[in-house]
């Protein structure tokens, strides 16, 4: 019986013991550290997805510039984003995915000593690059974002679990002078290598996106901004994008899960939600678009689109609908194209700033490299070209770079949408069932207001109305 | 040192105080009723731990003093006392709802009389849970125990939500523990966050569901954390604690046969009721108004299905709503069936008419089959009991079956005087096939049956279509004119979905236990116990060929194991009037979780192989994962009891966890608690019985496994190209122990000879430093982080009242109320965030936590109301084709809607002895609470329910147009629309601000004068989800139902004479017969997804099932 009782407290005071229980804790299934090229790989097929989706939860921006319509469920056509909480998951995809992994990738950069000191500086160009670019897309969106308190380390600084909102124009600023940095540094080759999914592994080729980026973004503050000019002459100068050899775009694969978005919803869903909207089918037609049929299918026994009355149920059967190139899964997706880059160059050389070449020159490679994407003979882009309603004419320049452009923008909704906001051209329609014109902003998510209230209600002045503009977006 | 008679049941220990006894007595221990021999009766000598048990002839020896007096009790019984006068007492038992002056099991299978006990237990006999059995025995305890609120999620073999006290865990684990004969075990909820929150999937059930209800010799609910300290962290939402039947010494051998059938059928008051009046179709859109002369607004399709040049009329068929055009019995239209060659209808047209089978057809009669033998037996120094169960189910879903076998064994041995060894072992295996899909999936038949459907469909037609070919021929092919006419859209045939896109699962367990027992001296005990508790499981779901998602097969596999080590010390002695018992003990828990998921990609090569080699492109990376958590625990418990009247037990545990930081894995919890039996102190003959209780604990707890420390997540190479992501969860190194602490008051009281008894009890329960991932602004770069914060409270009152109207020989009427009220509230949050966010579910619908709030608000879009609260309607715009104008709700701010709980839950149990007869009928019973309805959301708006169809007060059809005159000529149109009553009409103006000026509004008139109407003309209708707004889809969840009705009649022993048969029980059961009252039209309150903190959300609701059935107990 002693024994029994010793080995009874024996036992007792065993498990009083601490032995080292952390160790159970280790999570033997994920690492801790990851190769910095796995995260600027995931965050470019995330930014990617995000810009070329049109999930009706993600991304309406096909919608609300009018390529197309919705054929059974209307609501985002008609500018209802806030059921689906479109906003919230734009944060979320944009801050928490892409941003966030190339955050994590600069960390691991910057940390690791084994890299050359020039490839350490080009992947982190790289990895800023993309930021910046995923940065202007939510300007675009939203005006007002959180930025320099965004994607902080909160253990360190508990304050930055709320992040303020800058104001969209000192973003924009601030990300014109990273660009210029970044194409300061950018040489040689980046060592990312396959992870590259844009250039795979070319740093030079990343200094040019750096310079049609920096254009970008000086085109599109060209009324709001004094230095913009400036920007925009030193990009052009620096080299931008000369051919569409130069596109920055991601080129899916054939099978899932690394098929174009757009497969996704169109193809593999057997969903049939979206039509052509009369608006673009009105301007279609009416240019004798030789892109209708390859834009999309079913049309007409004369060649036209069948729109269907943007925001209005229209029947899927009845109607043109996207067509067969843009249900390819492996269809590329364009982060910046020579085509867009053609129309800033177009919009910079009428206002008269020093880029080499004319307006209607640039604007005649934007229509042209367009053509060419999707596949329309050169001959064929000519005789479109040739018309009086399409032909450069600087006197309604802003027609026709905002018609053309956003024709070209095709399946890059967001900038589709931007073109239209930035020349208030081509016309827009008013959505049949809500009755309203196409909100000049989205506002912010519901998520923000109850985790970043004070924040966000000081956003843009304290009005979040998407009726209110961005502010670039001035004349 | 005195020899003691050792007989031994597993979890029920008695401790023994021997003292210089005078002469042995023994006697038979049987029922006033039947006659027959009651096994398991505690014998005790009064005034003192002198103590034996009956064994299972009912027969007893104890070694006693002169004059003693013997205390008999037993569950279900009323005690008696007899004075012992010779060698042989007999005595016999009345049943009784007395069950205060009992023994309880508590934590570790200790014993002791609940009238020392100074928090709440509620114990269920073995009978209770058995006799009306549902898949899921958590549910049988659904209204019988105060305190604990049950939820059936409503498919075969799904999970039951137990949550005792409410929920006291923002957003960790609220279910119950659960303990069988002191082995904790798993009792997982493996569903996926989708399937939980209603965007598709299956409900496999929770772990505990594999106990077997004929095993169960009686449940102890242990509801406050004082109760269980000694169990842990655990145990803070509560213990269900279960013992099983163990074997008794006897001659010979205990057999018990068991065996039962059951047939369940849909209660139709729990499904849509249909409009049959309009066809297939969104709205008048499809074809031209006028199609071959003939009117059809634009609702039908034109189609030339015959060849012959001229236009036909055919239903819309890709489209899956019911607003489609008017059924008229002299239309000739082509449907569904007409698209298919396989069919004698193919290119066939017919009469354009309601289907004449509606989905409530779909439903078949379950049925359910139960048959179980045990036999026992045992010698002065063994006892053994073996069982075996098998209970096979089939859902009212075609093509569902559950079968789940378990068999066990318990034993003793006494190896010595003092060493006695026992063990349990229990192997089960459950297996299901054709689990019927939950939430807005193409799996779940509701989804298209609540939502989106088409009225025009005769289901027993899909049925042969099915049938007569194994195809999917469905009712919502693409159609004519489209590039793949027979192809489906949206839906499958419900038939194909049902027979090929089945999932299977199966759970193969061991639960079992070591245990041994060492008398060190006559007031010492140590006991060590080894328990183990592990499955395996795997989860194969399948997507046939030819249906509307991709082809496909994914499986899962997941092992799960627990094992404790404890090490207790018990001491027992008496000092003069003082008693002390006591315990030292210590717990080492370990659990592992290993599992991994993968699934094919982007197709199947061949048909019918449901492989992942049979993938088309090559798999994903599957999804592994791989966690452990071991607590070290240390404990001690002195109970200390004054006479008979006072006692004070104070408990303390000490806990070292795998999960927390180092320097902060150790945590201490203290409890004590106070018992006052005032009744000894009195000397009121009406009073039998009375205790006042009190109690105060702290219980702390650990973080999940795996949260202080970020990890990558490796995603699926994209070509050459590895891919990682940072979590979206952040971690947090410097997590702290969470913190409850709890109060409890409670009286039990027996009144007039235990006619009257009762229990109430007050608790106020408070957690705070929660560990919990805390949704954060995404622009963090995480959308979750680990946070210690939040603090929630609950407060509550149960009562549990047991009446005796009718007491006699013959006749016995018990009465049973128990009573719950809980209130919780969400006191703060992080960092004075606004909101958590349990779940985000479609229809813009949160579920959340907010300060102030209770726990699990429904928050949504609300109506704009006036000051009067009236919701407000403004001017609807009228758009192209006539559509659209009269009025439509205003929708306001994002607010709270609702709240998942009920303001209070209860149930009646009347039960009547007559006899040899015994009937019961229990009424289970919630006020309050709500849910939301995503199938009244869409439903309304794709007008499948009645209310979208019919005609509205002015006698005219609501879907006509409003105005427009061009729909009138043709006598189809004109002044429609569903009269408004009891809204606030807004003319749109504004005042200086721009804000909406609501001093002019007028109710239920515009500013003319004239009434209001809502357009209900096609599927953007007032009332749906497209138009309308989320708190018009938020029910009252209150219910009244007849959950169990019992007839029994027990064979009496002179009728079975000579036959060997010493025991045989006849019984008619019945449950969920009926729902009394309910304040939703369309389903059954209480449906729901899944256990688990997200509740109040109806997505494809299953209907509910009436089950009746007759079951037969032989006993030889």
């Amino acid at each position: 019986m002693k024994k029994l009782f010793t080995a009874a407290s024996a036992a007792l005071l065993i498990a009083s013991c601490t032995s080292d229980l952390s160790s159970l804790n280790e999570n033997s299934k994920a690492p801790v550290q990851v190769p910095a090229g796995t995260l600027i790989a995931n965050a470019t097929v995330d930014l990617s997805d995000y810009l070329a989706s049109v999930n009706v939860n993600l991304n309406n921006f096909t919608l609300w510039s009018q390529h197309w319509t919705q054929t059974t469920y209307t609501d985002e056509s008609n500018y209802d984003y806030n059921q689906r909480d479109v906003n919230g998951n734009t944060f979320d995809e944009l801050y928490a995915n892409v941003l966030r992994d190339l955050q994590d990738a600069k960390g691991l950069i910057e940390a690791d000593d084994g890299l050359l000191p020039q490839v350490q500086a080009n992947q982190l160009a790289i990895a800023d690059l993309l930021q910046v670019y995923t940065y202007h897309v939510l300007v675009d969106i939203h005006n007002d974002v959180p930025y320099s308190e965004a994607l902080g380390d909160v253990e360190a600084d508990p304050t930055l679990i709320t992040p303020k909102y800058d104001a969209a124009s000192g973003i924009y600023t601030n990300l014109v002078a990273r660009i210029l940095a970044a194409h300061g540094t950018l040489a040689g080759d980046n060592g990312l290598g396959s992870f590259d999914l844009i250039y795979g592994g070319d740093a030079n080729a990343w200094k040019k996106f750096a310079a049609s980026l920096a254009l970008k973004l000086a085109v599109r503050a060209a009324d709001v901004d004094p230095t913009a000019q400036t920007v925009a002459e030193t990009a052009a100068g620096a080299g931008v994008f000369t051919s569409s050899a130069d596109n920055a775009s991601m080129s899916y694969t054939s099978s899932p899960p690394h098929t174009n978005p757009l497969w996704e919803s169109l193809v593999q869903s057997g969903r049939t939600d979206f039509c052509a909207s009369n608006t673009i089918a009105g301007i279609m037609n009416g240019l004798v678009d030789p892109r209708r049929g390859v834009y999309f299918r079913n049309l007409d026994s004369l060649g036209d689109l069948m729109g269907g009355v943007y925001g209005q149920n229209s029947a899927y059967n009845t109607h043109s609908q996207p067509g067969d190139a843009v249900e390819a899964p492996t269809l590329a997706a364009h982060l910046m194209s020579y085509s867009e880059v053609s129309f800033l160059l177009a919009d910079a050389a009428q206002r008269g700033w020093n880029v080499v070449g004319t307006a209607g020159e640039h604007y005649a490679n934007g229509v042209n490299a367009s053509m060419a994407q999707w596949g329309v003979s050169g001959t064929d882009a000519a005789t479109y070209l040739a018309q009086t309603t399409v032909a450069y004419d600087a006197s309604v320049w802003k027609e026709r770079i905002g018609v053309q452009k956003w024709l070209a923008m095709y399946m890059r909704g967001n900038e589709a949408y931007n073109t239209v906001r930035t020349y208030d051209y081509p016309a827009m329609n008013i959505a049949d069932v809500a009755q309203r014109p196409v909100p000049n902003r989205m506002s912010y998510g519901v998520d923000e207001y109850s985790l970043n209230t004070t924040n966000v209600e000081a956003a843009n002045g304290g009005s979040d109305d998407d009726t209110d503009k961005v502010f670039w977006d001035v004349n | 040192m005195k020899r003691r008679a050792n007989l031994f049941a597993l979890a029920i220990a008695t401790f023994f105080s021997f003292s210089a006894l005078a002469q042995n007595v023994t006697g038979v221990v049987s029922d006033a009723a039947s006659g027959e021999p009651v096994p398991s009766v505690s014998v005790k000598e009064k005034g003192t731990n002198n103590a034996a048990i009956t064994n299972f002839d009912g027969k007893y020896s104890i070694k006693v003093g002169d004059n003693a007096v013997l205390v008999f009790s037993s569950m279900g019984y009323a005690s008696e006392e007899g004075t012992v006068t010779g060698n042989t007492l007999d005595v016999s038992l009345t049943t009784s709802s007395n069950k205060l002056d009992e023994v309880v099991i508590t934590a570790f299978g200790i014993s002791r009389d609940k009238k020392s006990i100074g928090y709440a237990v509620q114990e269920v006999g073995g009978a209770e849970v058995s006799k009306v059995k549902d898949a899921n025995f958590m549910s049988s305890l659904s209204g019988k125990v105060a305190g604990v609120n049950i939820r059936q999620s409503g498919t075969m073999g799904g999970s039951a939500n137990v949550v005792i006290r409410g929920y006291s865990s923002l957003t960790g684990n609220n279910q119950a523990l659960f303990v069988v004969d002191g082995i904790p075990i798993s009792n997982a909820i493996t569903n996926t966050s989708d399937q939980q929150t209603g965007r598709g999937g299956y409900d496999y059930g929770n772990a505990a569901m594999d106990i077997n209800p004929e095993d169960i010799d009686k449940v102890s609910v242990l509801k406050g954390a004082a109760a269980t300290a000694l169990y842990g962290s655990r145990a803070s939402n509560g213990v269900i604690l279960i013992t099983t039947k163990k074997g008794s010494a006897k001659k010979g051998l205990g057999i018990s046969i068991g065996s039962g059938i059951t047939v369940g059928t849909f209660n139709p008051s729990t499904f849509v009721r249909y409009q049959n009046e309009y066809g297939q179709g969104y709205g008048p859109y499809y074809g031209p108004d006028t199609i071959n002369g003939v009117w059809t607004e634009g609702k039908m399709t034109e189609y030339d299905v015959d060849g012959d040049g001229v236009m036909d009329i055919a239903d819309p068929t890709g489209d899956d709503a019911s607003y489609g055009m008017r059924f008229d019995p002299n239309l000739q239209k082509y449907g569904w069936n007409s698209l298919f060659p396989e069919l004698s209808t193919y290119g066939q047209s017919q009469a354009h008419v309601a289907g004449a089978n509606d989905p409530t057809t779909f439903w078949e009669t379950a049925v359910t089959t139960n048959n179980s033998v045990a036999v026992d037996g045992g010698s002065e120094n063994s006892t053994f009991r073996v069982s075996a169960t098998q209970f096979r189910t089939s859902g009212i879903s075609p093509n569902s079956s559950l079968k789940r076998n378990n068999f066990s064994f318990s034993g003793s041995q006494n190896l010595s005087d003092r060493l006695t060894v026992s063990t349990t072992a229990n192997y089960i295996n459950q297996s299901a096939q054709g689990r019927m899909g939950t939430g807005y999936s193409n799996k779940n038949p509701n989804q298209s049956f609540r939502q989106w459907y088409n009225v025009g469909v005769d289901m027993q037609e899909q049925k042969s279509a099915y049938e007569a070919t194994g195809k999917n021929l469905s009712w919502n092919a693409y159609g004519y004119g489209a590039a793949n006419p027979t192809a489906p859209h949206y839906f499958d045939n419900p038939y194909f979905m049902s027979y090929e896109n089945y999932s299977n699962d199966s759970r193969d367990r061991i639960m079992g236990n070591i245990m041994t027992n060492y008398k060190i001296n006559d007031w010492l005990d140590f006991m060590g116990r080894a328990s183990v508790d592990t499955y395996s499981a795997i989860e194969e779901e399948r997507q046939a060929f030819g249906g509307v998602d991709v082809p496909g097969y994914v499986r899962r596999n997941r092992t799960v194991s627990e094992t404790n080590i404890d090490l207790v010390l018990t001491a027992n002695k008496n000092f003069g009037d003082f008693s002390f018992n006591g315990n030292l003990g210590s717990n080492v828990r370990r659990n592992a979780v290993s599992s991994i998921s993968a699934g094919t990609n982007g197709g199947l090569v061949v048909p019918g192989v449901y492989a992942l080699s049979n993938s088309t492109n090559a798999p994903a990376a599957p999804s592994e994962n791989a966690y452990q958590v071991g607590v070290n625990g240390l404990f001690a418990r002195a109970s200390l009891g004054y006479k008979d009247y006072l006692y004070v037990d104070l408990t303390g545990r000490n806990d070292v966890s795998s999960t927390l930081p180092t320097a902060n894995n150790s945590f201490f919890y203290p409890s004590a608690t106070l018992a006052l039996v005032f009744s000894e102190l009195l000397d009121v003959d009406a009073i039998d019985f009375g205790k006042f209780r009190a109690n105060y604990a702290m219980v702390g707890a650990d973080a999940p496994a795996q949260a202080l420390a970020n990890a990558y997540n490796m995603g699926t190479p994209f070509g050459s190209a590895n891919l990682a992501s940072a979590p979206n969860t952040d971690a947090n190194s410097g997590l702290i122990p969470e913190s409850t602490v709890s109060t409890e008051l409670g009286l039990e009281m027996m009144l007039f000879d235990n006619r009257v008894g009762f229990d109430l009890s007050y608790y106020d329960q408070t957690s705070s430093n929660q560990i919990m991932p805390a949704r954060v602004s995404s622009t963090t770069g995480s959308i979750f982080k680990y946070v210690n914060a939040g603090v929630i409270n609950n407060a509550g009152i149960e009562a549990s009242i047991n009446l005796t109207p009718v007491r006699s020989k013959d006749f016995e009427w018990n009465i049973n109320v128990n009573y719950t009220r809980n209130r919780s509230q969400v006191v703060s949050l992080f960092e004075g965030a606004e909101n958590l966010q349990l779940a985000g579910v479609q229809g813009g619908i949160t579920i959340e936590a907010r300060p102030g709030q209770a726990y699990g608000v429904i928050y949504g879009t609300s109506h704009e109301r006036d000051a009067e609260g009236h919701p407000i309607v403004y001017d609807n715009v009228t758009y192209s084709g006539g559509r659209g104008g009269g009025v439509r709700y205003l929708r306001g701010e994002k607010d709270v809607l609702g709240d998942i709980n009920p303001d209070w839950y209860g149930g009646l149990n009347n039960s009547f002895r007559y006899k040899n007869w015994t009937a019961s009928a229990l009424l289970d019973m919630q006020w309050g609470g709500s849910f939301f309805s995503l199938d009244t959301y869409y439903g309304y708006a794709t007008g499948v329910y009645d209310l979208t169809a019919g005609n509205n007060a002015d006698g005219n059809p609501i879907r006509n147009s409003i105005y427009d005159p061009a729909y009138q000529v043709h006598g189809n149109g004109g002044a429609g629309g569903l009269k408004m009553t009891g809204v606030s009409y807004w003319d749109g103006s504004v005042d200086a601000n721009g804000d909406n000026d609501y001093s002019n509004n007028t109710v239920d008139v515009d500013a003319n004068g004239d009434a209001l109407y809502g357009d209900m003309s096609f599927y953007s209708n007032v009332l749906g989800y497209s138009r309308g707004v989320g708190e018009y889809h938020v029910w009252d969840a209150s219910y009244i139902k007849l959950r169990e009705v019992a007839l029994q009649y027990s064979v009496p022993s002179n009728l079975l004479g000579q036959t060997g048969i010493k025991g045989l029980d006849i019984s008619l059961v019945g449950r969920n017969l009926a729902i009394l009252w309910k304040a939703n039209p369309y389903s059954d309150p209480e449906a729901g997804l899944s256990a688990g903190n997200i509740q109040g959300n109806q997505s494809g609701a299953y209907p509910s099932v009436r089950e009746v059935g007759v079951k037969v107990n032989l006993k030889f």
